[in-house]
């Protein structure tokens, strides 16, 4: 059948025929879009069998911020670094053997007495936090911002495709046609738009990774109050990468306390002996990653075509 | 389910990641009330059940030498766990937690008389109606003796055993703080003590405050409690030793030191 333009359609094209095309297009997007997210997925930089160091897995879980508090916990913890009254840091006798660049890092910037809240501009901090993000990068953990950018393509060009039809439905309603349909398809575009925008710093093989490492560690959730000289500074370092800064509190509030270090827990994925309860280990983590109503949790990830959320 | 042997620690949460750690680990004691009798139970237990480690559940709350009838719902619960656990025994203490509807905190020693023996005996016996396993009765630590003992600690122990047929779980802290405490000859009492009754013994730290010994829990275990070790070890050695610490956890190096003291005193290859 061949519909025939008539004077009265919009911008010469029948509605019907106008609506098909525009499916067809969105619905081509939308497939190319989520099928690019699934190789963007599973195509993740080399695997490594190394451990993550709890520097990593706070930069995993809590981006540079939690790295740095991460190490504090650490250098706290094996006791090489302290707080003056004025609320700057201090360092207390030599510096370990050991160091991760981080860790040396803000010992250095402890030696010159930096304040906590200070540290992020430091350049030598800044450095070793860089490189943090590039191992992650390439071990397929974090994804880049150019990743990003490159993921985000197709929801631009979806976006682009929703602004047309919002466009041909203005377009209509002057005409006074009908536009029903095409009202109830945007809504479905600009959900898929909305969807695909995001792409979470964390890939999907990190966050399960720290699904795996807050199994393996449950020991140091608050709610198991642990004792953290028995676990030493590695300990302590991994708790406040995996637990948050109330871990830091737990350690040594009054150090956490001079030092203005805010009260932050990230997830409670504990068991904690007064309730029974335990936690699920899928609770997201960090401000970072964890979009939409998609992903997180469960093993077999998202369904639908919201991946990558 | 396995009889507690060779040296064990008692799990508690806050050093969960420690006691999973230690490769050799065949027994651990876990607080009764700390166990939930449904739902999940605390992750590193789970774990350490996986790897075939016996857990025996310790009560602390039954208060088996109150006057009233033991709480049949603190037995039920106890009986739950020593069940989802797999245990081959259970514990608890002869000495009083509450009485007249007052819970006093703390484990109260008794009257070493013949009513205390009495009531002692008639909550044993509603309990081990109630328990699936055998159950280990832990004399305490007592800073203080009623004036109106009648009897010695051994033949107040070795009545109860003898009427009830628990298990004796020795705490050899204890020994050596009643005996310092006391100014007895610990020795004595381990030779007038039913030492085959053993089911296992326990080892904790202490400290002195004030001319007395305190069984803190917190402290090391101090060298005349290892000595005592070793003491009763040459007179019959009991299957098991358990490390007790509740607090003040040391740093991991340390705490492997003692349970491997511990071993080496009683000559049980080390766990750690």
């Amino acid at each position: 059948m061949i519909v025939h333009a008539a004077s009265g359609d919009t911008w010469g094209i029948p509605g019907p025929t106008f609506l098909r095309l525009y499916l067809v297009a969105t619905a081509v997007v939308v497939a190319l879009a989520v099928l690019h997210r699934v190789r963007l997925a599973t195509d993740g930089g080399h695997a490594s069998a190394d451990p993550l160091g709890p520097q990593q897995v706070a930069y995993l879980n809590g981006g540079p911020a939690l790295a740095v508090h991460a190490a504090l916990g650490g250098l706290r913890g094996s006791g090489a670094i302290g707080v003056r009254p004025d609320r700057r840091l201090t360092t207390v006798g030599p510096a370990p053997t050991g160091l991760t660049p981080l860790d040396g890092a803000i010992h250095w910037a402890a030696h010159q007495h930096s304040r906590v809240r200070d540290l992020d501009q430091n350049d030598r901090v800044v450095t070793a936090l860089a490189q943090l993000r590039t191992g992650l990068e390439e071990r397929g953990l974090l994804v880049s911002p150019e990743r990003r950018a490159t993921a985000r393509r197709w929801a631009r060009l979806l976006a682009a495709l929703l602004v047309l039809g919002v466009v041909r439905l203005f377009a209509g309603l002057t005409n006074g046609r009908p536009v029903g349909y095409l009202l109830l398809t945007l809504v479905g575009v600009l959900v898929a738009v909305l969807l695909l925008w995001r792409v979470p710093q964390t890939s999907r093989a990190g966050r399960a990774m720290l699904r795996d490492l807050r199994k393996r560690n449950n020991h140091l959730a608050p709610a198991s109050s642990p004792a953290y000289a028995t676990y030493g500074a590695a300990g302590a370092a991994m708790g406040v990468a995996l637990y948050g800064t109330a871990s830091l509190w737990a350690i040594d509030p009054g150090f956490a306390e001079q030092a203005e270090i805010q009260r932050q827990a990230i997830a409670s994925s504990g068991w904690s002996s007064g309730s029974g309860s335990s936690g699920s280990g899928s609770s997201c983590g960090g401000g970072s990653s964890c979009g939409g109503g998609s992903s997180c949790g469960g093993g077999g990830g998202c369904g639908g075509g919201g991946c990558g959320g | 389910m396995t009889a507690p042997s060779g040296v064990g620690i008692g799990w508690r949460p806050e050093i969960a990641g420690f006691v999973a750690e230690l490769p050799g680990l065949r027994f651990v004691e876990v607080v009764a009330e700390s166990v939930p009798a449904t739902g999940p139970l605390p992750p590193g237990l789970a774990q350490l059940r996986e790897r075939g480690v016996t857990v025996v559940p310790h009560g602390v709350r039954l208060s088996l030498g109150g006057a009233e009838p033991v709480d049949q719902a603190r037995v039920a619960h106890l009986a739950a766990v020593a069940q989802r656990l797999d245990a081959p025994l259970v514990s608890e203490h002869i000495a009083f937690v509450r009485a007249g509807g007052l819970e006093a905190g703390h484990l109260l020693p008794l009257p070493r008389n013949a009513e205390a023996v009495d009531a002692v005996c008639a909550n044993v016996a509603r309990a081990q109606a109630e328990l699936p396993v055998p159950i280990a009765l832990e004399p305490i630590a007592a800073l203080f003796d009623w004036p109106d003992d009648e009897l010695d600690e051994a033949d107040f122990l070795t009545e109860i055993l003898d009427r009830t047929g628990a298990l004796l779980l020795l705490d050899i802290a204890n020994v050596h703080a009643n005996a310092r405490n006391r100014g007895e000859d610990p020795l004595a009492l381990l030779d007038r003590l039913p030492l085959d009754r053993i089911g296992y013994v326990h080892v904790a730290g202490g400290a002195e405050h004030g001319g007395f010994y305190h069984d803190t829990h917190t402290d090391p275990v101090p060298p005349e409690v290892l000595e005592l070790v070793r003491r009763l070890c040459a007179r019959q050695r009991p299957p098991a030793l358990l490390l007790e610490r509740d607090g003040g956890y040391p740093p991991a190096a340390e705490l492997r030191a003692e349970l491997d003291a511990l071993a080496a005193a009683a000559g049980f290859p080390a766990v750690t």
